[in-house]
């Protein structure tokens, strides 16, 4: 009887512990289910560092093999072209995080596939103790004739395959050195010119007249103009309200037709037509040459700066036909512009990164060429290029001219707040096997013509027997 | 049905040579292989322990051993794992400890018999329980441990056995006067204070290891054992009550009084107010649950070796996090069918004496894994103590093999029948 009650109690006792160790199951589950993932992502939680210092990096590869950031041993990292490639690498640190290729390509380089770390241990399959390898459409040679030929001065190239919108350079000066960036951070956060930021795809700056060439597509699309309306040009334009725009240098084009203004880059004719086109056909232009969009992919960008055009007074409307106002755009985007009308119109997405290849020499993933939107008809676009080919044989860009190469271009010269004018040149080149884009900016030198144009020669001539 | 029992080695079995496989394979080619004569004496040892189970007269429990395997070969893989240098002094307590629980077995009605002198029983645990008061060695924060010579000893690892046979002894011989309310105290019904003294004692020896030396978890356990014990015996809810105040009044005043029950508290509450000072431990525990999440990293592809003393106390967080929620709950369904077993062989037993010892001990396995799981989660303030069968440690891994003689010998069929 008394046996009995012991056992009712003894039973009583065990449902109550085991009441409470389900309980406590129930907080592992939730433990490992609902809080798990962030709790995985703790910044405090080090496994995922310590799982990257087992790994050894994979290495970057520029478009011909040559290696532009190598790990030789775990936790360690040189980059053999140091400085002038830092924009395309850039950096990864412990306690500063990461940029560039470094950054965007961490996972690949670390060996992890995104899609199989939900698998548990089944992951570890795929986990191997040496990195893959990122190969990118960069060709040194290209980066470095830019980067030289840029000198101390500061500035960004940005060069592209047209036709596939591969980066084949993307330089930016100042730079830095990639490998002791820990050391020196604080220092180059606190330089005024700003080593740390890629003025090629982030810098921005006024187009200038670079964009009269956009311009010029935009007046013949809209019948702003057509081919044979004439010009006045008498080196300056009243446009009321005791705003005059004048022609820089003080020159004065006389009679000219629209190919003759893109040649001379003539401010009157191209403030006129923005006038005429007005706020919405401004607009439609900007958009179709995609300066409203995006793409996401390893290149980060700043996105462009366009004025609201229907606040715009007379003045700031003729501005924007001549690349000014408060425009701003990035290096990257005029070289994309350049390429649109070397490629029949059609503009190409950029992109840096060509293949990411297995430490067993299999090519996981592959970059590829893809149409990013159609700017303008393949009519027009010709019309634009041949118009960009007389600058560089007889207007403002004869600097660029390279023997047996058909190179076009539009210079620019920008005015800005920060000081004297930035020069552009933007343009093209018919290489044997490729067409190219390029973009170049020198910040603070005076005319593209003389300062930027020069430097697309060089660029050309690295390429020539490519 | 028991002639089959030893198919539930096999698991176990399994668990020792895939996970020992996969860490060769990965020091392979510079693999020692030193634990080898080791590692076959422990599966040797198990198989003729589990064929002698299966055939002896009278029949025992054949169940419980192959479970426990099933917890010291998770916790011999983790600790190769996590600590290579300990993989064989493990290998060696595993062994001892089934060869003490034969020993248990085969001496079982002459140690059962110690149940009829109480107060030596009683006597003896005071002075296990008391030594290292006096001569105790400070490892590991708490001075819980005797030194002899090159062995270290945790006197309250033993001391829990002694308590749970002292207790049954005595509750099933006071049991009548204890469940007889004499004294009406507000609500509670209470027998003279002469009665409850020894328990009473139980409390103050729990209270004293708490403050002298700081073993918070062993100092949970006992309370714990004291009071679950007592409420088997005697159904009284009134010593539950009065325990549940004593506890919560000598909670608070450690609390005001004692720093290190503070931090521990202060950890609880608020782990992320100094996730790399004090709260540390915890918080890279958490990150091991975390980490791990449903599947697991892969058993030698996590990081707990992060957690500071994981081969011990905070092994579970390692099996979490490199087993995943499925190991984790396999292993928490593992101590529940244990536990389940223990309690039918409580239920099984004829006498008072004998129902309150292999509930005891049920409960000793049950509430120490709970006090350490909860622990290492967050779920209740950190107290540290091993987790049965899975941590390192010689002391916990004998004692509780003591504990599971002790409990299959229970299993016996009294007077051959039944």
């Amino acid at each position: 009887m008394v046996e009995r009650n012991i056992k009712k109690y003894v039973g009583r006792t065990a449902i109550f512990l085991l009441g409470c160790f389900f309980l406590l199951l129930g907080y592992i589950i939730y433990l490992q289910t609902y809080m798990a993932p962030s709790l995985a992502a703790n910044p405090l939680n080090q496994r995922s560092a310590v799982a990257e210092a087992d790994i050894l990096r994979g290495t970057i590869l520029d478009a011909q093999g040559r290696k532009l950031a190598v790990s030789a041993q775990k936790g360690e990292r040189s980059y053999p072209f140091g400085a002038s490639m830092a924009p395309v690498t850039g950096y990864i640190g412990e306690k500063i995080g990461n940029a560039g290729i470094e950054g965007y390509a961490n996972r690949d380089l670390m060996g992890m596939a995104e899609d199989v770390s939900r698998l548990g241990p089944v992951a570890q399959l795929f986990v191997s103790d040496r990195g893959n390898d990122v190969k990118l459409t960069v060709d040194a040679d290209v980066q470095q004739a830019a980067y030289e030929a840029l000198g101390n001065r500061k500035g960004a190239v940005v060069v592209l395959d047209a036709q596939t919108g591969a980066v084949l350079a993307m330089v930016s000066r100042p730079s830095f050195d990639p490998a002791n960036i820990e050391g020196q951070w604080e220092s180059l956060r606190q330089q005024s010119d700003g080593p740390l930021l890629n003025r090629a795809s982030q810098g921005l700056y006024p187009p200038g007249s670079t964009l009269k060439v956009m311009m010029a597509d935009a007046a013949l699309k809209e019948k702003a103009t057509d081919l044979q309306e004439v010009f006045n040009c008498t080196g300056h334009m009243d446009l009321g309200g005791g705003y005059v725009m004048q022609e820089s240098h003080g020159a004065v084009h006389g009679k000219v037709n629209l190919e003759q203004a893109v040649t001379e880059s003539c401010n009157i004719t191209f403030g006129t037509l923005a006038m005429r086109m007005g706020a919405s056909k401004l607009d439609a232009a900007f958009d179709r040459f995609g300066f409203r969009k995006t793409f996401d992919n390893e290149i980060v960008e700043s996105a462009s700066h366009l004025p609201d055009f229907s606040k715009l007074g007379k003045g700031d409307t003729a501005q924007v036909g001549i690349g000014q106002s408060s425009l701003l755009v990035t290096p990257l985007r005029m070289a994309m512009l350049a390429a649109a009308f070397a490629n029949g119109g059609v503009m190409m997405r950029p992109y840096l990164i060509d293949e990411v290849i297995s430490p067993g020499g299999v090519i996981i993933k592959k970059g590829s060429a893809a149409k990013w939107l159609e700017a303008t008809s393949a009519e027009r676009a010709a019309l634009i290029d041949s118009f960009m080919e007389n600058v560089v044989q007889k207007g403002t860009g004869t600097a660029a001219r390279v023997n047996g190469i058909r190179v076009t271009g539009k210079t620019g010269t920008a005015e800005n707040a920060a000081g004297a004018d930035h020069a552009w040149f933007i343009g093209s080149a018919a290489l044997r096997h490729r067409k190219i884009a390029f973009a170049i900016i020198v910040e603070n030198s005076g005319g593209g013509g003389t300062e930027a144009a020069p430097i697309a020669r060089k660029i050309i001539m690295s390429l020539l027997d490519k | 049905m028991r002639n089959k029992s030893w198919l539930l080695l096999l698991p176990s079995l399994g668990i020792l040579l895939a996970g020992i496989g996969v860490l060769l394979l990965k020091t392979y080619p510079k693999a020692d292989y030193a634990f080898a004569p080791w590692l076959g004496a422990v599966m040797a040892a198990a198989v003729v322990i589990q064929v002698l189970l299966q055939r002896s007269r009278p029949m025992v429990d054949p169940w419980l051993f192959p479970m426990v395997l099933f917890f010291s070969s998770i916790g011999i893989i983790m600790v190769a794992r996590l600590k290579p240098v300990l993989f064989i002094p493990q290998l060696r307590w595993l062994l001892i400890g089934m060869l003490v629980f034969l020993l248990m077995i085969r001496l079982s009605n002459r140690i059962l018999s110690f149940v009829e002198y109480p107060y030596l029983v009683g006597i003896c645990c005071l002075i296990v329980l008391c030594t290292p008061l006096f001569l105790g060695t400070e490892i590991g924060g708490s001075r819980n441990w005797l030194v002899f010579g090159p062995f270290q000893v945790q006197p309250s690892e033993f001391g829990k056995i002694l308590i749970v046979m002292f207790l049954s002894a005595y509750l099933a011989d006071h049991k009548n006067v204890l469940m007889l309310p004499s004294r009406r105290f507000l609500f509670l019904h209470l027998p003279p204070l002469r009665f409850i003294a020894p328990l009473l004692c139980i409390w103050g020896i729990a209270v004293l290891m708490f403050v002298i030396q700081k073993d918070l978890g062993s100092a949970l356990l006992f309370f714990g054992i004291a009071i679950l014990m007592t409420y088997m015996a005697t159904g009284n809810k009134s010593y539950v009550f009065l325990a549940l105040s004593f506890f919560a009044l000598s909670a608070v005043a450690s609390y005001m009084m004692f720093g290190h029950v503070r931090v521990r508290f202060n950890i609880w509450l608020h782990p992320w107010a100094d996730p790399n000072g004090q709260a540390y431990q915890v918080v890279q525990s958490l990150f091991a649950f975390g980490s791990g999440g449903v599947w697991g990293t892969g058993f030698a592809h996590g990081h707990p070796g992060l957690i500071p003393e994981v081969h011990t106390d905070f092994i579970f967080s390692a099996i979490a996090e490199e087993l995943g929620l499925l190991g984790a709950a396999m292993v928490v369904l593992a101590y529940l069918l244990f536990f389940y077993r223990s309690i039918r062989i409580a239920m099984q037993c004829r006498q008072d004496v004998r129902i309150l010892l292999a509930a005891g001990f049920a409960v000793v396995f049950l509430l120490q894994a709970f006090i350490i799981l909860a622990g290492v989660t967050k779920f209740l303030p950190l107290t540290g103590i091993t987790l049965p069968f899975i941590s390192y440690g010689g002391s916990s891994m004998v004692s509780g093999f003591i504990m599971l003689g002790m409990l299959t010998a229970l299993s016996k069929r009294e007077n051959g029948n039944g």
